[in-house]
């Protein structure tokens, strides 16, 4: 086998790996923060605020993992 | 063939350009500055003076709006102060009427009182003066029967007559 | 609400359009397509079906005698024919290639490429190809590029981004000027629009972060928005690329945000780094450098953040117009235009989210800006009460401090 397919192989498992702990990451953000906005439908502006800046930081993180899958890639 | 067109495309990726690190620092330093010049400035000014404006009109209506509420406290104290003076003059005026009405009805009364007692007065003067007519003309009476009893002289029967003759011939009354 | 719509489905038919020349490309053996060619940089301006536009090449160059020189060339073609230049891809012998960094990477491609030297990569235009527009140049004799100042396609929309921006808000602060909106209301679409954003960030991302030194770091956080909302929306226009989607320009604008940030610094910032109070004086050597690591991540991730979510999107969508191509391929053209509505529909849906996710990231750009020169300038009031509780914190975890800080 091609060395680098192992490569391409890391590559993949990589960004699949990085898409679960986002997903994980962000659902675990927007679940309570639907709660939250149910709750309290009047604090729904600063709560999507804080949610988006939240899921912005775990989304950032992902990214970091999705260049490393594309430097994989492309090596 | 593909293997090369990767290398090249990854290398433009995430290789470090410091051309376009140079160019993207200068121009973006500068278009910082033209814009902060010519359009920040002038737009958070006018934004800001627009804000001050809008915030002194609601707090000059705030203002006027108490300056009102003042004025219409004002007016209705002075009403109530009118009708207040008002009812006072009135109620002096009654109290000034009764009083001279009780004045009046004293003096009304004390004349009246007084004619009553001059009336009086008069009466018994008159009265007295009266009793006295009639006492004098009584004593007359009785000194003129006396002095025709006497002039008679008669017997006591004539006597007793011309008493009682001289009794009739008197008034009734 | 159906002509806005239809206009949209214009532009996506549009963008379609404007596929990299990849698609096009070598049908001689294949259908090939490869999606990191459209997000990557390049030397021309692609306008599909019309031949590429090139972009004129600047170079300041260490001749062989020591001495430096600026080279100036209309475009690629200029380069190569007038000028001499080589391009890396076909100069790949290690021997010809001089210079520091140069002679090492000329190695690596002599290594990779083998046997295929001379061979003509890309589709040809006029008498260069594809491939020689998107490498670097190799300048003739035994010179080498110190500065490689070429204008490139992300350089040139970068710049196109700034003019527009530049255009939209002189012209709304002239409105200004003349006295629209500022005694009377604003005016028009135009005016209310922009106003609705310049406000939003003045009142919304800014002053909560940064109280009454707003108006010291306003401009730099409005131009900063406005030039990453532009160039993330001309990256979603056809024929369009985002110059946002490039790190070095992210990096640029992070280590702007970098050097507000240290400079207005204030005196307890700087003490936070290197003598955190409030902890044992055994645990502060080993908390300097986490904290001097802290101020580096977030410049970093910031940069990383822009260019991979503007990255992203972009292989996201020409990934699934891609798979037309690799089904074509595998199980032969029927299962391409089997496969060809799905992709598109897919396409076009991400389409919509790298809308939403051009405002979102320009957003969490200036939001985080805001953030990091607000802590960094915000002078620290009831000292001991709050040093006792980061007491707390940081001992609980320093390691994950810079985690956080991200």
């Amino acid at each position: 086998m091609d060395p680098s397919a192992l490569a391409f192989l890391g590559a993949g498992l990589g960004a699949g790996l990085v898409a679960l702990g986002a997903g994980l990451g962000i659902g675990k953000l927007a679940g309570p923060a639907m709660e939250a906005t149910a709750r309290q439908p009047e604090a729904t502006g600063d709560i999507r605020t804080s949610m988006i800046i939240a899921a912005a930081l775990i989304e950032g993180v992902a990214l970091f993992g999705l260049v490393i899958c594309i430097i994989l890639a492309t090596k | 063939m593909m293997v090369l067109a990767q290398i090249v495309l990854a290398q433009s990726l995430l290789e470090p350009d410091l051309g376009l690190i140079v160019w993207i620092g200068i121009t973006f330093l500068a278009f910082l500055f033209v814009l902060k010049k010519f359009a920040w400035g002038p737009i958070t000014e006018a934004l800001t003076t627009r804000e001050q404006n809008i915030s002194d009109s609601l707090e000059q209506a705030e203002k006027a709006l108490t300056e009102a509420r003042q004025l219409q406290a004002d007016n209705t104290k002075a009403r109530r102060e009118a009708e207040a003076q008002a009812q006072g003059v009135l109620r002096e005026a009654r109290e000034e009427a009764e009083r001279i009405r009780t004045v009046e009805v004293d003096k009304t009364r004390s004349q009246i009182q007084q004619m009553q007692d001059t009336a009086q007065s008069e009466i018994e003067r008159e009265k007295q003066s009266a009793l006295n007519s009639l006492r004098q003309e009584v004593a007359d009476l009785a000194i003129s029967a006396a002095e025709k009893i006497l002039r008679e002289n008669l017997d006591a029967d004539r006597q007793k007559k011309i008493v009682s003759d001289f009794l009739k011939d008197l008034p009734k009354n | 609400m159906i002509k806005r719509a239809s206009i949209f489905v214009l532009l996506a038919q549009l963008t379609l359009l404007a596929l990299p020349r990849g698609v096009a490309a070598s049908s001689d053996d294949q259908e090939k397509f490869d999606a990191l060619h459209h997000s990557a940089n390049a030397y021309y301006l692609d306008i599909a079906p019309l031949d590429p536009i090139e972009l004129p090449r600047i170079f300041i160059v260490r001749y062989e005698d020591g001495s430096y020189g600026l080279n100036l060339f209309r475009s690629t073609s200029s380069a190569i024919l007038n000028g001499h230049y080589v391009s890396e891809i076909d100069a790949g012998h290690g021997g010809e290639v001089q210079g520091d960094d140069h002679e090492v990477e000329g190695d690596t491609h002599a290594e990779t490429q083998g046997g295929i030297t001379g061979e003509i990569t890309g589709e040809l235009i006029g008498e260069i190809t594809t491939a020689q527009l998107e490498g670097h140049l190799v300048p003739p004799g035994g010179s080498h590029v110190v500065l490689d100042l070429s204008i490139s396609r992300h350089l040139f929309f970068a710049w196109l981004a700034m003019g527009i921006v530049l255009l939209i808000m002189t012209r709304l602060a002239g409105m200004y000027k003349k006295g629209i909106g500022r005694e009377t209301a604003p005016r028009g679409l135009f005016q209310n629009m922009f106003e609705g954003m310049v406000v939003f960030i003045r009142d919304d991302i800014v002053k909560p972060n940064l109280g009454d030194k707003t108006d010291k770091y306003l401009p730099y956080l409005l131009t900063a928005f406005f030039f990453i909302l532009t160039a993330n929306l001309l990256g979603l226009v056809p024929f369009g690329a985002t110059a946002t989607s490039n790190l070095m320009v992210t990096v640029v604008l992070a280590s702007f945000t970098f050097v507000f940030t240290q400079l207005g610094g204030t005196k307890t910032y700087w003490m936070h780094i290197f003598w955190p109070p409030g902890i044992p004086t055994f645990v502060k050597p080993i908390l300097m450098p986490v904290e001097v690591l802290g101020i580096l991540t977030k410049p970093v991730a910031l940069a990383i953040r822009l260019f991979a979510n503007m990255t992203a999107g972009h292989l996201v969508i020409l990934s699934l117009i891609g798979l037309i191509f690799s089904f074509t391929n595998i199980f032969g053209s029927g299962a391409g235009y089997g496969v060809a509505p799905v992709s598109v529909a897919f396409a076009l849906f991400i389409y919509f989210l790298e809308l939403l996710v051009s405002f979102i990231q320009a957003y969490v750009f200036t939001m985080l800006s805001a953030l990091f020169i607000g802590m960094a300038i915000q002078e620290h009031e009831a000292h001991d009460d709050a040093h006792q509780e980061q007491q707390i914190e940081a001992s609980a975890s320093p390691e994950a401090e810079p985690v956080f800080a991200n």
